[in-house]
C-alpha cells in the first residue's frame, strides 16, 4: 500500500464537502495494516467526485470496490489510486451501511467506469443496491439465485432449478467449510428484529 | 525505429448505404461458453450489424467457484492451494500475492535467499504465462504451429517447478515465511540454461508471428484503449503499459528485492500500429519475457546459500485490522483485501481484485463498430483466465 497522508486528505474532504464527515482510522501498527478513511453514505458520490477532479490530490483511477460483513453494519469499501509515475497514491475510502433489509448506496459508474462491474458484484455478494446504476443485475451468480453469499448469515438454499445444491452423501458434512456460522446468523437476526 | 511494413491507416467499417435500408434489427450472437476464442468458459452476447459488433455484453460466472466465501472457513495457510486456482496459468504469483499479504500483517521476516528463490520463481511463472499467452493468442487468429513452439519452452519451465514443488500447475510452493523446498544447484543451472535458449526463441518468436504480416494486419490498429479508457477502467499491466503508460509496480512502488534489479518496463511505442491497439499489447508481453530473462539472471548472481524458510508461528492468528496489498502479476495487478477480526485462525473476509475480471468490463468499450473477427482479436489481446475472473 503506498504511503497517502490521510489525516491531511481528511481534511481536506471535509473542507470541501459539508456532510461528509470524513474520519480517519489508523491502526494501531501501522508497518503491518493499512489505514482508511470512512465518510457518509449519503455523500459518497461527491465526495468521490471531489476525489477525481479535485487539483491538490486527486485520483484518476478506482482500482476495486469490495465488501465486508461486520454483522451490526456493513462496510464498502472503494480502493481508490492515482496511476502516476512521480507520486503514485492509494488509499482506502469506507462507507457504513446499517440497514441490512434494504441496504443501498449511491453509484458513482458515472465518475469511473470501472465501478459497473464491480458494484454489480457488491451487490451479487452482499445485497448491496446501488442507486442510479445502468445496469443493475448479478454478476457472478445465476441471476435467480436467492441469498447473498458473502452475508455472515448466509444459507446456502437447498433446491436451484429442481437440483440439489448439497446432495445427501455426496458432502461432508463435518467438514469446517460447512459450519455456518450461528453465532453470526443470532446477530443478524437480532439486529435484523431491531 | 522504423516500421517493417508500412501497413498504412486501417480500413473503417462502413455499412453499405444500399443494404442499411434493408436491415431492420439487430442480430443477438451468442460467443461461447464453448467459443475457442474464449479462453474458457465466457459467454459473450454481441448484437451485431452484419459482420458489424453494434454492442457486446459478458456473460461472467460460468467458473464461479466463490473461492472469497471458502477462504473465510479455513485457516491462513489453508488458503493457498485455492488462491493458486485463481489465475491458473501464473500460479505462483497469485500465491506470493497472498502470502506477502499475510506475511505484512504478521511482521514476518523471509531470509533472502527465500526472497530471491521468490523473484526467480514469479518470472519464470511470467514467461510461461506469457508464452501461454502468446501461443493462444497466434491460435485465435488462426495459425497453430506458435502454439507448439510456445509449449516447448514453457514444458522445460513446468519440469523445474514439477521438481521443486511436485506440481505442474497448482503448485502450493510459496508458503507463509518463505517458499517450501529449496532450488539445487543442478536445478539453477538448467533455469541458466533455459534463459540462454528462451532468448534465442524470443526472436525467433518475432520473427516468426510478431512481425508477420498477416498477424500484423490481424492486430494492429485493432481495438485501441486510449490511456483515459485504461484510468477510467482501472486497467492494470500489459493492458496499460500497452497503452503507454510506463507503469509497473516492481518498479513504481518496489515490494519484495525489486528495487536491487535492474531491468526495464516495456511499454507500447507503435513500432507497428499505434499506441494501446492489440498488436501493441502483445508486443508489450514479448518484451517483457526478454526483462523477465534479465531478472532471472540477476537472480542467479545473487543467490547465495542460506535458509528459505523463516519463523513462521504454527498456528498463525493476525492482529485485528486489515490490509490491500498489490503484486504486479502476468495479467495486470493482483489485489488481496484482507481483513481480520483478530484473535481469529481465519480469514475475516478475503477480497480479490482480480486484473481480468476489470479487462473484460473493458470489452463493451472497445466492441462498437468492429468487425467480429476483430473482436476476437481484441478478446485475446488481454489475455483473459476465466478461473481469475470468476474466482
Amino acid at each position: 500500500m503506498l504511503n497517502v497522508d490521510v489525516n491531511k486528505l481528511a481534511e481536506l474532504i471535509n473542507k470541501n464537502i459539508s456532510g461528509a464527515n470524513a474520519t480517519v482510522s489508523i491502526p494501531e501498527d501501522t508497518k503491518k495494516c493499512d489505514s482508511s478513511i470512512t465518510v457518509e453514505v449519503s455523500k459518497i458520490y461527491s465526495v468521490v467526485e471531489f476525489l477525481k477532479t479535485n487539483k491538490e490530490m486527486p485520483f484518476n483511477s478506482l482500482q476495486v470496490i469490495s465488501g465486508v460483513d461486520w454483522v451490526e453494519w456493513m462496510e464498502v469499501c472503494y480502493m481508490m489510486a492515482h496511476f502516476d509515475l512521480q507520486n503514485p497514491r492509494e488509499f482506502i475510502l469506507k462507507v457504513k451501511v446499517t440497514d441490512r433489509v434494504n441496504p443501498s448506496v449511491d453509484s458513482i459508474v458515472k465518475l469511473y467506469a470501472a465501478a459497473n462491474f464491480q458494484e454489480r458484484e457488491v451487490y451479487d455478494m452482499f445485497g448491496i443496491r446501488f442507486n442510479n446504476h445502468p445496469d443493475h443485475r448479478r454478476i457472478l451468480c445465476p441471476d435467480d439465485w436467492q441469498g447473498f453469499p458473502l452475508r455472515k448469515d448466509y444459507v446456502a438454499q437447498k433446491d436451484y432449478n429442481g437440483m440439489s445444491v448439497y446432495p445427501d452423501g455426496k458432502m461432508n458434512f463435518e467438514d469446517r467449510e460447512f459450519i455456518v456460522r450461528q453465532d453470526m446468523i443470532k446477530k443478524a437476526q437480532e439486529s435484523k428484529a431491531q | 525505429m522504423q516500421s517493417r511494413w508500412d501497413i498504412g491507416e486501417p480500413e473503417k467499417p462502413t455499412i453499405n448505404k444500399d443494404t442499411e435500408q434493408l436491415k431492420s434489427e439487430l442480430l443477438t450472437l451468442n460467443m461461447g461458453p464453448q467459443h475457442p476464442a474464449t479462453h474458457g468458459v465466457l459467454r459473450i452476447e454481441i448484437w451485431t450489424d452484419s459482420e458489424i459488433v453494434a454492442h457486446a455484453i459478458p456473460h461472467l460466472g460460468y467458473l464461479h467457484r466463490c473461492m472469497e466465501k471458502h477462504a473465510e472457513n479455513l485457516d491462513y495457510r489453508g488458503v493457498i492451494p485455492f488462491v493458486d486456482r485463481l489465475d491458473y496459468l501464473a500460479a505462483m504469483n497469485m500465491e506470493w500475492t497472498y502470502v506477502a499479504a499475510v506475511e505484512k500483517m504478521l511482521g514476518t521476516e523471509v531470509p533472502r535467499r527465500g526472497e530471491l528463490i521468490r523473484i526467480m520463481t514469479a518470472e519464470l511463472q511470467r514467461i510461461a504465462s506469457h508464452l501461454m499467452a502468446f501461443g493462444t493468442y497466434a491460435l485465435d487468429l488462426g495459425a497453430f504451429s506458435p502454439f507448439l513452439y510456445a509449449f516447448e519452452e514453457r514444458e522445460k519451465i513446468l519440469r523445474l517447478f514439477e521438481e521443486v514443488s511436485g506440481a505442474r500447475l497448482l503448485y502450493n510452493y510459496i508458503w507463509i515465511g518463505g517458499v517450501w523446498n529449496d532450488w539445487t544447484d543442478e536445478q539453477l543451472a538448467r533455469v541458466s540454461a533455459f534463459c540462454d535458449t528462451m532468448e534465442e526463441e524470443a526472436k525467433k518468436y518475432n520473427e516468426l508471428v510478431s512481425m508477420n504480416k498477416i498477424f500484423v494486419q490481424r492486430t494492429a490498429n485493432v481495438g485501441v484503449f486510449t490511456l483515459q479508457d485504461c484510468f477510467d477502467y482501472g486497467a492494470t499491466g500489459p493492458v496499460l503499459r500497452g497503452s503507454g503508460m510506463k507503469w509497473d509496480l516492481r518498479k513504481n512502488a518496489p515490494y519484495s528485492l525489486y528495487s536491487e534489479f535492474d531491468f526495464d518496463v516495456p511499454v507500447g511505442e507503435a513500432e507497428l500500429g499505434q499506441v494501446g491497439d492489440c498488436w501493441n499489447r502483445y508486443y508489450v508481453r514479448m518484451k517483457e519475457v526478454i526483462q523477465s530473462i534479465k531478472i532471472i539472471r540477476q537472480v542467479l548472481e545473487k543467490l547465495e546459500p542460506g535458509s528459505v524458510m523463516g519463523k513462521v508461528p504454527k498456528v498463525i492468528k493476525l492482529p485485528k485490522g486489515e490490509v490491500y496489498m498489490r503484486h504486479e502479476c502476468p495479467r495486470g495487478e493482483l489485489g488481496i483485501h484482507l481483513v481480520s477480526e483478530g484473535d481469529s485462525k481465519q480469514p475475516y473476509r478475503l477480497k480479490v481484485k482480480s486484473p481480468c475480471f476489470t479487462h473484460t468490463s473493458m470489452l463493451p468499450r472497445i466492441a462498437p463498430g468492429q468487425m467480429i473477427a476483430d473482436f476476437v482479436a481484441s478478446v485475446g489481446s488481454i489475455d483473459i483466465v476465466l478461473g481469475e475472473v470468476d474466482r
